[in-house]
């Protein structure tokens, strides 16, 4: 079973691990809700573009 | 292998390996975890051995990303293939970050067995610079507009900072340092009680998988981004 009393080291324990976790968690979180934030704007702009596509088609259609 | 430096084959490649790596990342991260509390105290350095199994990880992963950063450069500059260049960019900030947990956790482990959180030895000045580099790096890529300027800038900057790897890795047996040599890769193998190489083999790769699944996920992401950016322009352009 892991023991967690670190003392008279805790001072220096805990914060290097508290750390690590942060910053790892951070880095973690930045890159997944930037993967997602530039996903949806690139499924929207093709969305956008199948619209305008069809759009165009339909006009070319009632011109016809 | 050179196949997946098309970034459509590079994108279907990659997408059902990075969940893969993310998962096989936080099972070896639970374990790691447990695994260092679970070891017992050091004789000598008591709990504190404990900062051991983020801290070499850390540096380790600063080192690797850097390589991977100072490679993918190299393909930039020299072939301008677009792939690479995103991913040297996506190296840098895990890279960065990896460093600077070797830093403060080196410090913090540096206080109770070294009494000092800082000497400016070999291996200590030689990391803090690695970090500058990283620094350097991404305050490049920030400061020019255009952005193949910025990334041919950038992968000069990326292929000069290789130098600094190996004064890091041999600064201890080059120069008289604080820091202690290598215990883990050396002649006649590592030095290390196997009651602590265990966990510390489990984090380093529970770290190398991590730093894998956040690189390709931001080399994917800066394909994306790309993508939309060429759309945003044909779509202004047809508008």
């Amino acid at each position: 079973m892991p023991d967690l009393d670190m003392s008279p080291y805790a001072a220096f324990v805990w914060p290097a691990w508290g750390i690590s976790a942060l910053v790892l968690g951070a880095v973690t979180a930045g890159a997944v809700s930037a993967s997602r934030k530039w996903k949806a704007e690139l499924k929207r702009l093709e969305d956008d573009g199948e619209a305008m596509a069809q759009a165009a088609q339909s006009a070319t259609g009632d011109q016809k | 292998m050179f196949g997946l430096a098309n970034p459509a084959r590079f994108m279907s490649f990659t997408r059902p390996l990075t969940p893969v790596l993310w998962a096989i990342a936080a099972v070896l991260l639970v374990v790691g975890v447990w695994l260092s509390f679970a070891a017992p105290g050091d004789y000598q350095q008591g709990d504190t051995v404990r900062i051991m199994f983020v801290h070499v990880p850390a540096s380790t992963l600063g080192l690797g990303a850097y390589a991977a950063l100072g490679v993918s450069s190299f393909f930039a500059l020299v072939f301008r293939h677009p792939l690479a260049d995103a991913a040297a960019r996506a190296a840098a900030l895990p890279g960065a970050a990896f460093t600077a947990l070797a830093l403060i956790t080196g410090s913090l482990w540096g206080q109770p067995m070294w009494g000092t959180w800082w000497v400016w030895d070999a291996r200590l000045t030689s990391v803090l610079v690695l970090f500058l580099f990283y620094l350097g790096y991404m305050a490049l890529r920030a400061s020019i507009d255009d952005e193949q300027k910025a990334a041919r800038a950038a992968a000069v900057l990326g292929l000069v900072g290789l130098i600094n790897l190996p004064i890091v890795k041999f600064s201890v047996d080059w120069w008289n340092t604080l820091h202690q040599p290598a215990s883990l890769l050396r002649a006649g193998g590592s030095s290390l009680d196997p009651v602590f190489l265990a966990p510390l083999l489990i984090m380093m790769a529970a770290y190398g998988a991590l730093f894998l699944a956040i690189w390709l996920t931001a080399i994917r992401t800066e394909i994306t981004r790309r993508r939309v950016q060429t759309l945003r322009a044909r779509q202004a352009l047809e508008a």
